[in-house]
Order: C-alpha cells, then sequence, then structure tokens
C-alpha cells in the first residue's frame, strides 16, 4: 500500500447524502413538534434555520481547506447569541435556552463528528474545538438549575448528552491519532 | 554552518519564476510537488529524521523560511529544524508554513514510502530532486552504515549557487510568443471534501523505449500524445470541446544554460493540439502533429523568448514599485484568466539517476504535481531502472482519462499497472 487509508470519493459522497436526509428529517420533524405542541412560536423555524447556516458553512469551510472545526465553534456561538438576542427582544419566553441553543449544540456536535470522520483529519488538530464546543454543550446544565432559563429540560439533556457522545465516538476513532500524538509529544 | 555561509544565506531574493507563487498560491492553488521513493524495506523515523537534517546543513537553499517584504517575499535564515512526520493529508496540498517549523517543504514517510512536497518558490523539479536524493542516500548510510563505508559520496563537496539564473541569461530584446487562444477546461464535477485523487500508472521502460523508438518519438512526445488522445476521448468529445487542448510542459533550462542554481530554472513550452482545425482525430495524427510542435518550441531561441517575457514580467518597474498586499490582489485576479490558456500540465523529470549500492534499497520514484481548480489534472513522470511511473492528480471525480490511458498503453503491450490513494476506486478495483 503506497498511500495511508483514505475515504474514496464515493463513500464521501454517499456520507454526506446520508447526512444531509437525516438533517432534512430533523427538520421536519422539528416542525412537527412545533405544530403539535405550541404553534405559537416557530422556534422550529429558528432552529432549522441553524441547521442551514451549519451546513453552508460546513461545505463552504470544507471547499476552502479551512479549519473547519474552527468554523463550526464560531458560528454555533455566534447563532446561539443571535437566537439569544432575538428572544431578549421579544420579551424573553426562554425558547432559546430550552430549544433553539440545545438544537444547535446538538448539530453543532453531530456536524463535528460527521467531519472528523469523513475528512479523516487527525483529532488532535480539532481536539480544542472539540473541547470548548463540548465545555459550550455544558451551558444548558448550568441554565437548568439557575432560575427560569429552561422551561423544557429535555432537550438540554439530550444536547449535553449528544456532546459527551460526540467526545467518547472521537476518542474511539482517532485513538491511534491520539497515541501517536502522545508519544511524539511527550517522549523524553 | 559556516558562518560566511549564514551571512550569504541570511536572506535573499526569489528567484524569477519563484516572486509569483507565493502571491498567486492559496489553499486552492498550492503550487507544490512531491517527489517519492518507494524503498524495499518499511522506513525508520528516528534516521530519516537525523537524515534530513543532516542533508539540510549541505543544502543550505533549503534551509529557510519566507517573509514579507514590502514589495515582494524573501527568503530568510531558519534556525528551526523542520518537523517529519507520518504521512496523514491528501498530496501536495498547500503547506501551511505554521505546521512545519516555517519550512517551505514538508518530507513525510508511509511504510516504504518517503515523500518531500516542496513549494514551488523554493526550488523547481531538478533541484528538489538532487536534495531529495541526498535525505535517501543520507538516510540509507545511516540506516546501514557498514553498506556504505567506502562511498565515495560521503566526503564529496557539494558545489552549488543560489543565484537567478534568470536574470543572468535572459534576453532582454527578445519578442513575445505567447498563444493568445483560451484552453479547453477539462469538465466534470470535482471531488468533494478537499480530497486529491493520485493514480500511478507503472509502466515497463523497457517496453516503452522501444515503441517510442518504432514511432520516431521521444518518450515525452509519445506520452503527451497519448495524454491528449486520452482527453479528447474521455472529455473533449463527451463535452463536445471546441477549443484547443493545450498541454504545458515544464523544460529544464539548466540543460540550455551553463549554471550550478538550486532555485528555479524553468520554462515551459505548449502544445496547441487544434483538435477539429487540424483534424486530429486519431492517435497517429496527434503523435505527428506533437512531434512536430515539440521540433518548433523546443529550441534554444523558442524557450529563451518564453523565458525572457517572464523575466521582463518580473522586472517591471511598475509592478515591481506596486505594494505586495495590492500586487497579490492584482495577480490573483490576473491568475483567474491566465490558468485559462492550459488544459493539462504534463512534467516529467525523466530518470532518476541512483548511484550503484543505493539503487539495491529502492523500487521506484514517484512525482506528483498538485492540481488546481481550473486545471483539474496535473500529470507527471519519472523513471527508475525498468520502471516508467505516470502519475494523475486530480480534483475530477470521473476517472476515465486515467482509466482510457491505461488501456491505450495496455493495448499497445507494454505491461502496466496501478497503484493509487483509493480515492477515485473505479481504477483500483478494476487493476485488481
Amino acid at each position: 500500500m503506497l498511500y495511508p487509508k483514505k475515504m474514496s470519493s464515493k463513500k464521501a459522497d454517499l456520507i454526506i447524502g446520508i447526512s444531509i436526509i437525516i438533517s432534512i428529517l430533523i427538520g421536519i420533524m422539528l416542525f412537527v413538534i412545533n405544530k403539535l405542541t405550541s404553534g405559537t412560536i416557530q422556534w422550529a423555524a429558528l432552529a432549522n434555520s441553524g441547521i442551514i447556516y451549519i451546513w453552508v458553512t460546513v461545505m463552504y469551510s470544507i471547499n476552502k481547506n479551512i479549519n473547519i472545526a474552527g468554523h463550526v465553534l464560531i458560528q454555533t456561538i455566534a447563532i446561539s447569541i443571535l437566537t439569544l438576542f432575538i428572544d431578549y427582544e421579544l420579551g424573553f419566553k426562554a425558547w432559546s435556552t430550552s430549544i433553539a441553543i440545545p438544537i444547535i449544540i446538538i448539530v453543532a456536535n453531530i456536524t463535528m463528528l460527521i467531519l472528523t470522520i469523513v475528512t479523516y483529519k487527525r483529532y488532535i488538530k480539532y481536539a480544542i474545538y472539540q473541547i470548548i464546543i463540548i465545555l459550550f454543550s455544558m451551558i444548558p446544565i448550568y441554565l437548568m438549575f439557575k432560575g427560569n432559563f429552561v422551561n423544557n429540560k429535555i432537550l438540554s439533556i439530550i444536547a449535553v448528552g449528544v456532546s459527551i457522545l460526540n467526545l467518547v465516538i472521537s476518542l474511539i476513532i482517532c485513538r491511534k491519532d491520539i497515541k501517536e500524538e502522545i508519544i511524539r509529544k511527550f517522549h523524553i | 554552518m559556516k558562518k560566511n555561509n549564514e551571512n550569504k544565506l541570511y536572506w535573499r531574493r526569489l528567484d524569477n519564476s519563484a516572486k509569483i507563487f507565493p502571491i498567486a498560491a492559496g489553499k486552492k492553488y498550492s503550487t507544490v510537488f512531491r517527489l517519492s521513493v518507494v524503498l524495499k524495506e518499511k522506513v525508520n523515523e528516528n534516521i530519516l529524521k537525523k537524515a534530513v537534517i543532516e542533508a539540510l546543513n549541505k543544502y543550505q537553499s533549503f534551509k529557510v523560511r519566507m517573509k514579507m517584504g514590502f514589495f515582494w517575499y524573501y527568503f530568510e535564515y531558519n534556525p528551526k529544524d523542520p518537523i517529519i512526520e507520518k504521512e496523514k493529508e491528501y498530496p501536495c496540498k498547500y503547506i501551511d508554513p505554521h505546521t512545519n517549523n516555517d519550512y517551505l517543504f514538508k518530507v513525510t514517510y508511509f511504510d516504504k514510502k518517503i515523500n518531500i512536497d516542496i513549494f514551488h518558490s523554493l526550488t523547481d523539479g531538478n533541484s528538489g530532486t538532487t536534495f531529495f536524493k541526498e535525505i535517501i542516500y543520507t538516510y540509507l548510510e545511516m540506516l546501514h552504515p557498514t553498506n556504505f563505508e567506502n562511498e565515495l559520496r560521503t566526503t564529496r563537496k557539494i558545489d552549488y549557487d543560489t543565484e537567478d539564473s534568470y536574470i543572468k541569461n535572459y534576453d532582454k530584446k527578445s519578442k513575445a510568443n505567447a498563444s493568445t487562444k483560451k484552453a479547453f477546461i477539462l469538465k466534470g464535477k470535482k471531488i468533494k471534501l478537499g480530497a486529491v485523487s493520485a493514480v500511478h500508472e507503472i509502466m515497463d521502460l523497457t517496453k516503452l523505449k522501444s515503441i517510442v523508438k518504432e514511432n520516431n518519438a521521444t518518450i515525452t512526445q509519445y506520452l503527451t500524445a497519448v495524454l491528449i488522445y486520452s482527453i479528447y476521448k474521455a472529455n473533449y468529445q463527451k463535452y463536445n470541446g471546441k477549443k484547443p487542448i493545450k498541454v504545458c510542459i515544464p523544460v529544464d533550462l539548466r540543460k540550455y544554460f551553463n549554471t550550478k542554481t538550486m532555485s528555479n530554472f524553468f520554462t515551459y513550452i505548449t502544445v496547441e493540439a487544434e483538435m477539429k482545425k487540424n483534424n486530429l482525430d486519431t492517435f497517429e495524427k496527434i503523435l505527428e502533429f506533437v512531434k512536430q510542435d515539440f521540433k518548433q518550441k523546443l529550441t534554444e531561441e523558442e524557450l529563451m523568448r518564453t523565458m525572457s517575457n517572464n523575466v521582463k514580467l518580473g522586472k517591471n518597474p511598475f509592478l515591481s514599485v506596486i505594494p505586495l498586499p495590492i500586487k497579490k490582489a492584482l495577480v490573483r485576479l490576473s491568475y483567474i484568466e491566465i490558468r485559462k490558456y492550459t488544459t493539462i500540465t504534463f512534467s516529467n523529470i525523466g530518470r532518476m539517476g541512483i548511484m550503484g549500492k543505493y539503487k539495491d534499497y529502492m523500487e521506484y520514484f514517484l512525482m506528483l504535481i498538485a492540481p488546481e481548480p481550473v486545471e483539474k489534472i496535473k500529470c507527471s513522470a519519472c523513471s527508475f531502472e525498468d520502471k516508467m511511473v505516470f502519475t494523475f492528480t486530480s480534483i475530477l471525480k470521473d476517472s476515465s482519462i486515467e482509466k482510457y490511458f491505461y488501456e491505450f498503453i495496455k493495448n499497445k503491450g507494454i505491461d502496466i499497472k496501478i497503484e493509487s490513494n483509493e480515492v477515485l476506486d473505479v481504477i483500483s478495483k478494476e487493476n485488481e
């Protein structure tokens, strides 16, 4: 074998295709939940805009071959702040902290996981961003126990769970790279 | 490093060709080429590291980092050691200097293979080969010290310089000869996720030589013709191409001028095949056309003219006094247009001359050139012993050109096998 194992073009297309379908299904699901629960606030539209926003960012970053993880992190924080601001401006009904931000966190974590799988990038290169995203994902827990910031705790709990799961899966996928990097960095 | 040398190499201008690369280059246009050697045994990382540092001590022109001046970039002595690591990325990717202690080349290894990716500003294929060979020789000497203790190579003085041979040799009076016709651009969807496909077509050199001789051609002429024919059959006809297929062929100028420079010193010829106008619908017609075109263009006068025009552009006083950030924007804009004048680049660096005993440790060499968004496929070739390796580096999802080329060579009775990085898995599977 002359080259390290890389994903074939067909496989990469397949994974991107599946990811897009999953995103669409999530989007439809969110709309249905939104309709069935409370029809007054269109939070699903906001969350779906977040999904589209992250996809646009990811595809742009990949095509430009730039630091994808850094972009995902920045965009996650930016959209979260934006939704928080919109919620505040509309009289703070806590939909941003209860629904939008947890969904953004879930999507960000799934995106990071997909990127780790499809780009075969070195985990170490992404680790710092991954850790910050995971730390950021812990904010809903803090909000849950702090006053009236979260009306519905389910999505916040799912967001934290997804983040931890993302960390574990990434560690398993990239264990070889991590081991190599540790040996390289800490050799005596 | 001797003090004299250190002072001399503390900073130096980029040569005339090199000047344009950092201005035009970016993540999409990496202007990086790769040389690889496949050895008969697994690579030892620690010894490779030592060998690279030792080779760098001999070839100090590579021990530099690039700095931004007010008008142009320049090279500065790099006191750090380069980082050598296992190959992980796709070949010929943009070399981010921050990931390699600011070096403009990157040495990686994988299994039995050693790679060097070189940013074209630093040097061209010829001098890159010289430096790469030094790394391999040193590596083998360190790995098997007893086998090479009597080698004279180790004590031989290395004689080179970093002069800008373009400036020294160009003709101020020469007139432009550039074609004004835009080229046929390869069509098709691109591979996603920034991946680069590398397909190596390894063929029997002896048989290839005899066929080439029967056709009264050179290997470069013959392979250029096969390449044009493959493009014609697999892409041009499919997309109803109208513009000429233009193949850019770099030419090493050291063969024409007396110089020991380790900097860039090459020019190029462009084979311009007007498929419809010249009725080039069979391989035989294409080969005859290529031979004639080479005859006309591969002359000292023509090469001098192309080289001199490029030097004059680099020395243009109006361009020179524009501050670098503005120059960068202007050059990048103009490059969007310039790139439309080439369909494909094919660089044949020829035979890898390796000294006696060292050959026993090697299987073959590879050369790769970074593809670009417009020139979606780039081709390169090199030979070692009885093997010629023709390489396609591509960002096109469709591998029809590579397949057509393979089938053509195979049908001529030349033994051929394919190695690849399996990004385009169609070829690898068919080859099994």
